[in-house]
């Protein structure tokens, strides 16, 4: 009976055909390591934030009068509303860290390399959309901290010149920050963003699908396939990653209930607790600081003490990222087998992109200032200088299978 | 490679705290905030918090995102003993939110809602802060506070912490490397220091150990009442961390099972 209703569908919609080839039977590299969880844990993040979006809709009111109090609304008189909260939360600074990490495994095993640009490019446009959908969510509490870090972000579209306030205005919809803010914010966050992220996720997907999943050898598992095609050295995605994924599923959910259910504020980092005020355009917070990750990129625009410049600057470090996969001249793919350069050049991005994530978070002071400008040298240099790095270096010798 | 990220990044950071030490401390004057640790499982604590509140605070401070029947019966309040005694407005009922009658007039800077208090500057500082009044002649009330000075706010408790004021006190120099200075002869060597909370004993009705447990249950309240699903929040998040690490342990054990298959 149910293989006939499938097979009735299949002849109408290839779902059988679909679900083998992208799921149950999808090979992938046999050997790889827990730098390469961060995609399924990823998506599973994607799916909990849409859920517990959708339940956090319901008694949110996008008001200029109403969005503080719905929220301790949903905080104290809704059943579990405070699970639900937290969950979104958490789940905002734990997809922003998934995805630090996930990309970071790009960067270590040259996940970009040709064939898969695209792949890369797919997901520097999802980090793109999921900045601008942390930073709309951020706003829709209106807290202090909302309200005066829109307040910042919203003044970088004036430092561009001629339309620069005008261009403030159409975002805000409005002089200053109000209610028409709150609820056109309030839409992109919910339907226009969200929406363009599953399109995006969805391609991400189907044009990794297209080329395989790499690996941490970087080598080339489709040179030696067996007489149906299949790749000897990969494994049928179900059961065996589904499997490998579990137990990371599982560390994951145990960090995440840690932070939820015991340090939900995350020391001030991931709720601020300046947020627990209601936004009050006549004062202004003593210190303002944005979310911890957005804080690399907050510390270059301070670096620059141009509003303009600063801007370039920031935009430019995000832009850096897209063309990635066209500065590594390496005819490697993995860190493994690249040169001392690459990885001392790996190792000085990590310190300058945390260092700057740091400094972010705190108040400016002189020795700050000189590590932000250093760091932000160093940042641009990691990249700027990759073309000429990778292909002088004497690369190793990569294996023939996995 | 990850282990010389790792390395360079602790590094970085025990180095770190040097780069932020323009910003003062949230208790400003007092210095470090006095570390209070809630306790929320404690009803007759939280019951003592909440009458202190309703006699003290309520007259000019409300907790407009909390409704009076949540707590009553967060705090095994019965309700008819929590109405009849506790709030002072006859026409409120369970499901009102406890807005004070000074927040129902339109004036200008009226004292701040006190739901969050606790949330937004942290229990330790509202801890601090209520204890480190003191006399200043200078001011409109009479009275200034260490951890905001310029509070524009009378020291209400007054009577029943006593007086205190601002003194003076010998306190060890410290010598380039950290530790005590001392003389030839292995005295301490010590010099006035100043802004000290000095107080006048016997002055008020409670001595300083039960005003600083009067103070405790207070701010055990605020925070109970800063987020009222905290306890079970904690309670809740043991049960789900034992579920995730007895899922964590299962599925590990069926990944090795099947991993055999290909290895």
């Amino acid at each position: 009976m149910v293989t006939k209703v499938l097979n009735w569908i299949n002849y109408r919609l290839p779902i059988i055909n679909t679900f083998e080839r992208h799921l149950s039977k999808h090979p992938v590299p046999k050997k790889v390591n827990f730098w390469y969880l961060f995609g399924a844990l990823a998506s599973i993040v994607l799916i909990l934030q849409i859920v517990t979006g959708i339940w956090l809709m319901m008694p949110y009111s996008n008001t200029e009068e109403g969005a503080f109090a719905s929220i301790e609304y949903i905080m104290r008189d809704v059943d579990y509303g405070w699970i639900i909260r937290y969950m979104h939360t958490t789940g905002a600074s734990m997809f922003f860290a998934i995805v630090y990490l996930h990309m970071f495994r790009g960067l270590l095993y040259g996940s970009y390399k040709k064939p898969k640009e695209l792949v890369w490019i797919f997901g520097m446009t999802i980090y793109l959309v999921m900045m601008a959908e942390g930073f709309l969510g951020y706003v829709l509490p209106y807290g202090q901290m909302s309200y005066w870090g829109a307040q910042v972000i919203i003044s970088l579209f004036g430092a561009i010149p001629y339309i620069g306030e005008s261009l403030e205005v159409w975002v805000r919809g409005d002089y200053y920050i109000s209610g028409i803010t709150i609820s056109r914010f309030f839409a992109l966050h919910v339907v226009a963003l969200p929406l363009i992220l599953i399109a995006l996720v969805f391609l991400h997907l189907v044009a990794l699908h297209e080329v395989g999943a790499g690996n941490p050898e970087g080598v080339d598992i489709e040179e030696y396939i067996d007489e149906d095609g299949v790749p000897l050295d990969s494994v049928p995605f179900f059961p065996y990653k589904v499997l490998s994924a579990m137990p990371a599923i599982g560390v994951f959910g145990l960090v995440f209930c840690i932070i939820m259910f015991f340090f939900p504020e995350g020391g001030g980092y991931f709720l601020e607790l300046a947020n627990f005020e209601e936004a009050n355009p006549l004062v202004t917070p003593e210190h303002i600081a944005p979310v911890w990750y957005y804080a690399p990129y907050y510390t270059m625009l301070r670096a620059i003490p141009d509003p303009l410049g600063g801007l370039i600057v920031m935009a430019a470090a995000v832009a850096i990222l897209f063309v990635v996969p066209w500065l590594d001249r390496s005819n490697v793919a993995s860190i493994r087998y690249k040169g001392i350069l690459s990885k001392i050049a790996i190792v000085l991005f990590v310190v300058s992109f945390i260092t700057l994530g740091y400094l972010g978070t705190v108040t400016v002071t002189e020795t700050g200032k000189i590590m932000s400008v250093i760091c932000t040298v160093m940042y641009f240099a990691f990249f700027l200088l990759m073309p000429i790095y990778t292909s002088i270096e004497k690369t190793y010798e990569v294996p023939d299978r996995l | 490679m990850i282990k010389s990220i790792l390395i360079i990044s602790f590094l970085f950071f025990s180095l770190a705290p040097s780069l932020n030490s323009a910003e003062g401390g949230p208790c400003k004057d007092y210095g470090d905030c006095d570390q209070f640790k809630p306790d929320l499982n404690n009803m007759a604590s939280l019951q003592r918090g909440v009458g202190t509140f309703m006699k003290y605070c309520y007259s000019c401070h409300s907790l407009k995102y909390s409704r009076w029947g949540r707590v009553a019966n967060d705090l095994q309040i019965p309700e008819d003993i929590f109405f009849e005694y506790l709030v002072p407005d006859q026409d409120v009922g369970p499901y009102d939110l406890m807005v004070a009658p000074i927040h129902e007039l339109e004036i200008d800077n009226a004292p701040p809602d006190l739901t969050l208090v606790a949330r937004k500057r942290t229990s330790s500082w509202v801890y601090t802060y209520l204890r480190a009044f003191y006399d200043d002649s200078s001011t409109t009330y009479g009275s200034n506070n260490l951890v905001y000075p310029g509070v524009n706010m009378p020291n209400i408790l007054a009577p029943i912490q006593g007086n205190q004021k601002l003194g003076c006190k010998e306190v060890p120099v410290l010598a380039k490397n950290g530790g005590e200075k001392r003389d030839e002869f292995g005295n301490t060597i010590t010099k006035e220091k100043c802004g000290y909370l000095k107080h006048q004993d016997g002055s008020g009705l409670l001595n300083v150990e039960e005003f600083d447990e009067f103070i405790y249950d207070l701010t055990n309240f605020l925070t109970y009442v800063g987020e009222p699903s905290r306890a079970e929040r904690e309670r809740m998040g043991v049960y789900a961390i034992i579920f995730f690490i007895i899922f964590t342990f299962l599925s590990a054990l069926l990944y090795r099972e099947y991993q055999k298959d290909y290895h």
